[in-house]
């Protein structure tokens, strides 16, 4: 009571000298202020990972290091003796964080920051022990210290605060256990000693710990905007996140910490091997703004509407690893055995077990001998299709037994060896599936049919027209199943997902999103963006028709048997008659056609075979209406996302594309027409950027066992459609 | 010609050929309109596909129409200007016909192509189009050769899915533009037009603020008998 009285008369007086402080430069700060924030260090100095922490050491130099190495030994004992019953529960947290501690900083700044950063700790526990002791520890620091450390110490407070809740349970003083050097690491996560803390301070003197609660809002006003950003960023995360497999305290704010705020990147600590280590690189994004606090029941069908989750993995093949040894230079020889490789892959694989699972690169031995006994053990039905000729690798399909029945199923070959076009061994496996829905024991099929496309597309960058291609037959196959479900009444929802060897916005991908391109001219390295070729003189251009008549696919990437005689209708499509316009038959001048000069004296020419713009045959088309999960941008940082890198290049080029439910048709009948069509996308499985890699010593790791990062995406699916 | 009707519905063996756009009596008048023109092509009038070819659902005829330009069309000036190209009955061998036939933007003076079902003339009179309408789409100079290239296909592939609604188009190459209509036979059925009219928008590739209007064949008669009137009026005073 009296200590919410004395808040609301400090805080306006804080804020004064809030400003005060902001307006003065560091020199000039008052000594009230450097009190108050003393009594705070004391306790937030817990932070270790944060960047800013990192920057506060960093900025703090020798001085403080110094000042600290002094005070380092005397909380230790002490502190046994009063968390005692903690230090059990904690034990363990602590040694993760220790592992990762050591996985640390392999270059030579490692130990002197460290030991700076022994100093915090210590000055943490003695905060918690003897307030006496550390007011005056704290005070011949600041003393000692320059004005500008003091600052930043705020700040570093201030961006922690929030951050503060009580989830997080480790304690300062299990750490103690652990030897010295690693202790800060595992303070990083002791935000709940803060309020401890404060419970110290309130014995002592009120005054005291209100200054120090106010704290966190008087120092807001001063913090530079990139903090502010931050500490906003920790909020948001508090409110929206939901995390979806266990870790331990810290890491949260391990994860949306901006790596610019990082001093350098050799500060972020890259991972050595750490099994128990389960740290969380990758959060989940919840999207469905109704159901916030989504509890993940495994099989949930509320109000007729069924989740299921779909991932996609380029997984490497150990013999293209092989194979092109020179990208992964960069990794620790270990990370790059098979069965090293193949232990994370399946630890991945059931941490999030998706309900299908779309994999590229699967090598035929190893999916034949280890994959696929394992993937059947965990409840998956699998389908797998291996590339052509003599590769050794392929695509496969797993579904869960238990939430989708199998309808039908087409593995695809792109290698015609009729066309030039189509000479290379990719392939693709389309398959139709159906919703399993639990009816008291037995399991029903029930709603909606899922077609679901999986694909790996030629890698070669200057080949674009052949990826084209391959994504024609990819289409046209999609489109075939589309239809045959249409016939049958029901609408078809369509997730496409693969490794489409195709940057975001580039001519391939927007085919796929928007559902045309006009490729008249356009460069074949330009097709997929993955490398600039524009410097090389002759590079080959597109022309109309790309795709070639055998292929028995149209330009709106359709079979061409589709169009013709079906129940009993000729009906043609626009790209279909175009496609006949030059046919032996259409050339010969009829003989009944009378000649009237200057109406029916044309020469039919096949090399100009228009005379109004070329762009209305030049272009390829698909009605699959395609949306992609991803957005390719991280949305924390706002830097580019990559689903792959190795040596050579960084970038996205795996997908999850989906029919996105329509949200209000144009036609008269608003939202009656299509009530169930479409898919929801409820959720995925957030990318890193570039550099984020990079600190982890690029991919693969030992975290992440492929040079590809999984996608995963929750989609909900509407079961009451007729 | 009902003879060559049941030869088609033999021929074609789609089960779906009951169309009867043309009753026995207008087939009738038809035939011996055409007999009066060329009568020794009459018995190849009924064209088949051809062996391997893509059927058409309905046999199309191409006409030409040019007109003196200053005198407004009385329908027997009308009917006596419009010439036969041809008729086919599949993709194959409209590609021959259009392959040969000037673009519609490279006509010259006061010209029409027309494209209608075997069995319907281009005319108001015709008694699959009396109860009709068009739906009619002026454009700008420069376009006319897509818009009708994307019209005809659309509607030879039978993409305007209004059964046997339509009866043909026509592109009429104009002064300073150029003119597109799509002939149906029921003018009252707005279910239709709407139909034709959304089909048409989405074929067409129109600029956005293209306009269409909708006109029914008896107003047009109206019109023109309106401006007969007037113009034998004029020439009497």
């Amino acid at each position: 009571m009296i200590g919410n009285l004395l808040f609301h008369v400090l805080y306006p007086f804080s804020r004064y000298i809030n400003s005060r402080l902001a307006e003065t430069s560091g020199n000039a700060v008052t000594p009230a202020v450097v009190k108050a924030t003393t009594d705070w260090d004391g306790a937030s100095l817990t932070v270790s990972l944060l960047p800013s922490q990192t920057t506060l050491v960093h900025h703090s130099g020798e001085t403080k290091k110094r000042v600290e190495k002094e005070k380092k030994h005397a909380p230790k004992t002490d502190m046994e003796s009063h968390e005692g019953p903690r230090q059990d529960a904690d034990s363990e947290i602590t040694e993760v964080s220790v592992l990762q501690r050591d996985a640390g900083n392999p270059n030579e700044d490692s130990d002197k920051k460290q030991d700076s950063e022994d100093g915090c700790s210590s000055t943490v526990d003695c905060a918690g022990l003897e307030a006496e002791q550390l007011k005056s520890l704290q005070t011949q620091s600041h003393v000692q210290e320059e004005k500008l450390t003091a600052v930043e110490q705020i700040q570093i407070q201030t961006s922690q605060s929030p951050a503060g809740s009580s989830e997080h349970s480790c304690s300062a003083e299990g750490q103690l256990h652990t030897p010295s050097k690693k202790n800060l690491q595992t303070l990083a996560e002791t935000v709940s000693e803060i309020s401890e803390c404060w419970d110290e301070y309130t014995l002592l003197s009120g005054e005291e710990t209100y200054n120090t609660a106010s704290a966190p809002q008087l120092t807001l006003s001063s913090l530079p905007s990139g903090t502010q950003a931050h500490l906003q960023c920790v909020e948001e995360h508090e409110e929206q996140t939901c995390w979806h497999f266990p870790h331990g305290p810290g890491l949260t704010q391990e994860i949306q910490c901006k790596p610019w705020e990082f001093p350098a990147l050799s500060y972020y600590l890259p991972m050595e091997p750490a099994e128990q280590l389960e740290v969380i690189w990758r959060v989940w994004k919840e999207l469905s703004d109704c159901n916030a606090a989504v509890e993940r029941i495994p099989f949930q069908f509320s109000d007729g509407s069924m989740d299921f989750t779909v991932m996609s993995y380029n997984i490497l093949a150990q013999d293209l690893l092989e194979l092109n040894q020179y990208l992964y230079k960069h990794c620790p020889l270990e990370v790059l055995d098979w069965n090293y490789r193949y232990n994370l892959l399946v630890e991945e694989i059931k941490k999030w077990t998706p309900d299908i699972l779309c994999l590229q690169e699967v090598q035929e031995n190893h999916y034949r001998e280890q994959l696929h006994p394992a993937l059947v053990e965990m409840g998956y039905s699998c389908i797998y299709k291996c590339r052509t000729g003599t590769k050794t690798d392929g695509c496969a399909v797993c579904y869960r037994s238990k939430r989708f029945a199998e309808v039908s199923f087409t593995k695809l070959e792109f290698f015609r060896s009729e066309t030039g076009l189509l000479n290379r061994h990719n392939v693709g496996i389309v398959l139709l599936l159906r919703p399993l829905v639990a009816q008291g024991a037995a399991l029903k099929e029930s709603g909606p049919p899922l077609c679901l496309a999986n694909t790996h597309l030629l890698f070669n960058p200057r080949r674009g027209d052949v990826k084209l291609a391959q994504l024609a037959i990819m289409l046209a196959e999609i489109d075939a199943v589309v239809k045959s479900c249409k016939v049958k009444g029901e609408h078809c929802n369509v997730v496409l997902c693969g490794d489409f060897n195709s940057l975001p916005n580039t001519p391939l991908y927007q085919l796929i999103v928007t559902g045309e391109l006009y490729y008249q001219g356009l460069p074949a390295w330009m097709v997929s963006g993955q490398e600039d070729l524009s410097y090389k003189p002759s590079c080959h251009r597109l022309s109309a028709p790309l795709l070639p008549g055998s292929l028995g696919i149209t330009d709106s990437c359709q079979y061409t048997s589709v169009n013709s005689l079906k129940a009993g209708k000729c009906r043609y499509s626009h790209d279909f008659m175009l496609q006949l316009r030059f046919c032996p038959a259409a050339c010969s001048r009829p003989p009944d056609l009378v000649l009237i000069p200057g109406v029916t004296d044309l020469a039919p020419d096949a090399s100009k075979p228009n005379h109004y713009p070329q762009r209305f045959r030049d272009i390829l088309q698909h009605r699959l209406n395609l949306e992609s999960v991803y957005k390719h941008v991280c949305p924390d940082v706002d830097r580019p996302e990559v689903t792959t890198l190795h040596s050579e290049v960084g970038a996205t080029v795996d997908y999850i594309f989906y029919t996105p439910k329509r949200t209000c048709p144009s036609h008269q009948k608003p939202g009656e027409k299509f009530p169930g069509e479409g898919l929801k996308l409820t959720g995925y499985l957030s990318l890193l950027p570039e550099d984020m890699l990079w600190s982890m010593n690029g991919l693969p790791n030992q975290i992440f066992p492929s040079d590809h990062l999984s996608l995963l995406a929750r989609f909900q699916l509407d079961l009451n459609i007729s | 010609m009902r003879y060559a009707f049941n030869e088609s519905l033999k021929d074609d063996d789609s089960g779906d050929h009951d169309q009867d756009q043309s009753s026995p009596k207008d087939s009738e008048t038809i035939k011996i309109e055409d007999d009066e023109k060329e009568q020794n092509t009459t018995k190849k009038k009924m064209v088949v596909p051809g062996a391997g070819e893509h059927p058409l659902q309905y046999n199309y005829t191409f006409w030409y129409s040019r007109r003196t330009p200053g005198r407004p069309a009385s329908t027997q000036s009308y009917e006596q200007n419009i010439k036969q190209i041809g008729s086919f009955a599949s993709v194959e061998q409209f590609w021959r016909f259009y392959s040969h036939m000037i673009r519609p933007g490279d006509l010259t003076g006061h010209s029409d192509f027309h494209l209608f079902k075997e069995g319907i003339k281009p005319m108001w009179e015709d008694d699959a189009n009396k109860m009709g309408g068009k739906w009619i789409i002026r454009l700008r100079k420069g376009l006319a050769s897509r818009c009708w290239e994307n019209l005809i296909l659309a509607m030879l592939g039978e993409q305007f899915m209004v059964g046997e609604e339509i009866c043909g188009a026509v592109v009429s190459v104009r002064f300073q533009e150029d003119i597109i209509s799509i002939w149906n036979k029921t003018a009252s059925d707005q279910g239709t037009t709407a139909r034709i009219r959304d089909t048409l928008r989405r074929v067409l590739n129109l600029p956005p603020n293209t306009i269409m209007e909708y006109k029914t064949h008896t107003d047009s008669i109206k019109y023109v008998c309106l401006l007969s009137l007037l113009f034998s009026l004029h020439l009497l005073l």
